[in-house]
């Protein structure tokens, strides 16, 4: 285990979860992309916390970090979805590519 | 130790805030028309507080995560009032199109300290979460008329695409942590300083926080979601967005690239010049079309963005060598304050135009002004003077922060950028002369005089008067900028990097 392979980890996570963000169309799935992404960050974060070679204080941060990412990512969740449900509510649909009645 | 006054203006806003809340559970529903006013004086008693308490104090909190200077000071000052303007501007909006005003101003207030400790913060952490915070407010915000389909679609645009840009900013703050070890602003300044040549995990780094920071202020390419967002929204909370998100955004820009990145400059400058070269120009050609004034004054707010950019490349001049001189940052960063202060008052003195107005046809379509110069001379006359002083026509605040922005950015180097930013002004000139020959040449459907409601009409008088007083006699708030842009700059000194 070197620190190369959390961060080739990381990267691939990050860019399966953008695929993800361009790719689904339900809006929750959307969601769960982006969740991904900042999993992504907090490997990365827990990997170079772990390898680089600093003082305890400076690991410790990258471990602060990850637990401010994971609270931070929680609370916009749980407002990403009051949002969603606002729209399924008048919609009936949360479908990204019927949600246009602004277009240009 | 930590002085814990220092962060009294903070305290007391959240304060403000819940208090705000309380009175809401405590006051019948006919006395819920007193909220307003209880948070518009709290924060003038608060920015006076600020203005007395603060003024020339330095020192840092929390092992230099935030700190307090004259920089953060000013955009204090400016946060508290544009707050006071945003609540005052919302009283006849929310009593007339919304539900729940408690938990409107309560939000809004909350919005107002993340923008406060974002100026204040030093840190990448305290950034992202002060930056969050701010954001998640506006998405409620944005979202808060809850029947309306329009509300809600631009709500769910705008956390989808903000919770993607934090997702870039947090990936870009994780490889600046993992590489260069640090995450305070002066850290990170020696670690790019002491570094000849820089890997490339810190030029991703680099490219993901401008990425993050470029979808939180709306600039091309990543500007798609802000037409949607601000045309969803109700009017006030548009142009909250419009500017307040904007400036605090870019109050963090300005610390972040004028201290942490600035040795890195070489690197990041040409991203930035080509980021606000397209949000120029794309912003501007966008509103050509529009038919809704506030997709209009959306997309012209970014291509404002894009002379805001302009001014954050003109903060460093890359010499030849590979060296970065800031002899002249001073003069970028007074402009870019500069700008979003005149930027700030003309944009709030033109929606609550159009809040007036909408208020009066109930239709936000460019042609539903006709001849609303001659229903209401003096909306007529703020919106037209704010629409003259966005295009940056002289007496206006818009032509003096245009003009030392411009002047700025061209004595840096960046000439044929300047040159451009001349141009799309005067593409932007032909858009909102276009609103204007609505207002005062085509026939009102309806020929009755507006009546407007006093609070209106005082603010819309005291930002007429702001947007004439900045545009002809700008030199006190130079003075209040240059000791702001004295203290991000001070702390670097004269960078000249032989080693790079």
């Amino acid at each position: 285990m070197e620190l190369a392979h959390f961060q080739v980890l990381s990267a691939a996570l990050f860019c399966i979860g953008l695929y993800g963000v361009l790719a689904r169309r339900s809006a929750v799935l959307v969601l769960m992309s982006i969740e991904l992404m900042l999993n992504a960050v907090n490997i990365n974060l827990v990997g170079y916390a772990a390898f680089v070679e600093a003082s305890e204080a400076h690991r410790a941060l990258g471990q602060v970090l990850v637990v401010f990412v994971i609270t931070v990512a929680a609370a916009e969740l749980a407002l990403a979805m009051a949002i969603i449900l606002r729209l399924y509510r008048n919609r009936s649909s949360v479908n990204v590519d019927e949600i246009d009645l602004m277009r240009w | 130790m930590n002085d814990f006054t220092l962060l009294l203006p903070e305290f007391m806003v959240a304060g403000l805030a819940f208090l705000v809340l309380a009175a809401d559970f405590s006051l019948p529903a006919k006395r819920k028309g007193l909220l307003p006013y209880l948070a518009a004086g709290g924060l003038a008693a608060i920015l006076a507080f600020s203005l007395v308490d603060l003024r020339g104090q330095e020192g840092s909190l929390y092992d230099g995560m935030l700190v307090v200077d004259d920089y953060a000071l000013f955009f204090k000052a400016f946060f508290l009032a544009l707050g006071i303007v945003v609540v005052l501007s919302s009283v006849e909006y929310v009593k007339r199109h919304l539900e729940y005003p408690g938990e409107y101003y309560g939000i809004l207030l909350f919005t107002v300290v993340a923008a406060m400790l974002l100026a204040a913060s030093r840190e990448l952490l305290t950034a992202y979460i002060s930056l969050e915070l701010l954001s998640f407010g506006l998405y409620v915000l944005v979202a808060y008329d809850r029947y309306n389909p329009k509300s809600n679609e631009g709500g769910a645009k705008y956390i989808l695409l903000g919770a993607l840009s934090s997702a870039f900013l947090l990936y870009g703050i994780s490889q600046i942590y993992g590489l260069l070890g640090t995450t305070r602003f002066d850290g990170i300044h020696e670690a790019l300083a002491a570094t000849p040549d820089m890997s490339p995990g810190v030029t991703v780094g680099l490219v993901m926080i401008i990425a993050g920071l470029g979808f939180k202020v709306a600039a091309a390419p990543f500007h798609m979601w802000a037409p949607d967002a601000y045309e969803g929204a109700p009017i006030p909370i548009t142009a909250y967005l419009a500017v307040g998100s904007k400036a605090a955004a870019f109050a963090l820009a300005l610390r972040l690239f004028g201290e942490a990145f600035m040795p890195a400059a070489a690197d990041w400058q040409v991203v930035i010049v080509i980021m606000a070269a397209l949000t120029m120009v794309i912003g501007n050609l966008g509103a050509l079309v529009q038919r809704n004034i506030k997709r209009l004054l959306a997309y012209s707010s970014v291509g404002h963005v894009g002379y805001l950019l302009l001014g954050i490349a003109a903060l460093a001049a890359v010499e030849s060598g590979g060296g970065v001189s800031t002899d002249l940052s001073h003069l970028a960063s007074n402009g870019v304050m500069l700008h979003l202060v005149a930027y700030g008052i003309t944009n709030m003195a033109a929606f609550l135009a159009v809040a007036v107005m909408y208020g009066v046809t109930g239709s936000e379509e460019i042609g539903s002004l006709a001849g609303a110069g001659r229903r209401s001379p003096f909306v007529g006359v703020v919106m037209a003077a704010s629409l003259f002083s966005l295009a940056g026509l002289p007496i206006f605040a818009g032509f003096a922060s245009k003009f030392y922005l411009f002047s700025a950015a061209a004595s840096q180097g960046l000439l044929w950028l300047a040159g451009l930013a001349i141009f799309t002004s005067l593409i932007s000139l032909y858009y909102y002369l276009m609103v204007v020959r609505q207002m005062y040449m085509e026939p009102a459907a309806d020929p009755a005089r507006v009546r407007i409601p006093r609070v209106t009409t005082a603010v819309l008088g005291a930002l007429f008067a702001g947007m004439v007083l900045a545009g002809v006699y700008p030199a006190p708030l130079l003075d209040a900028m240059q000791s702001a842009s004295e203290a991000i700059t001070s702390s670097s000194g004269v960078l000249t990097l032989a080693q790079r």
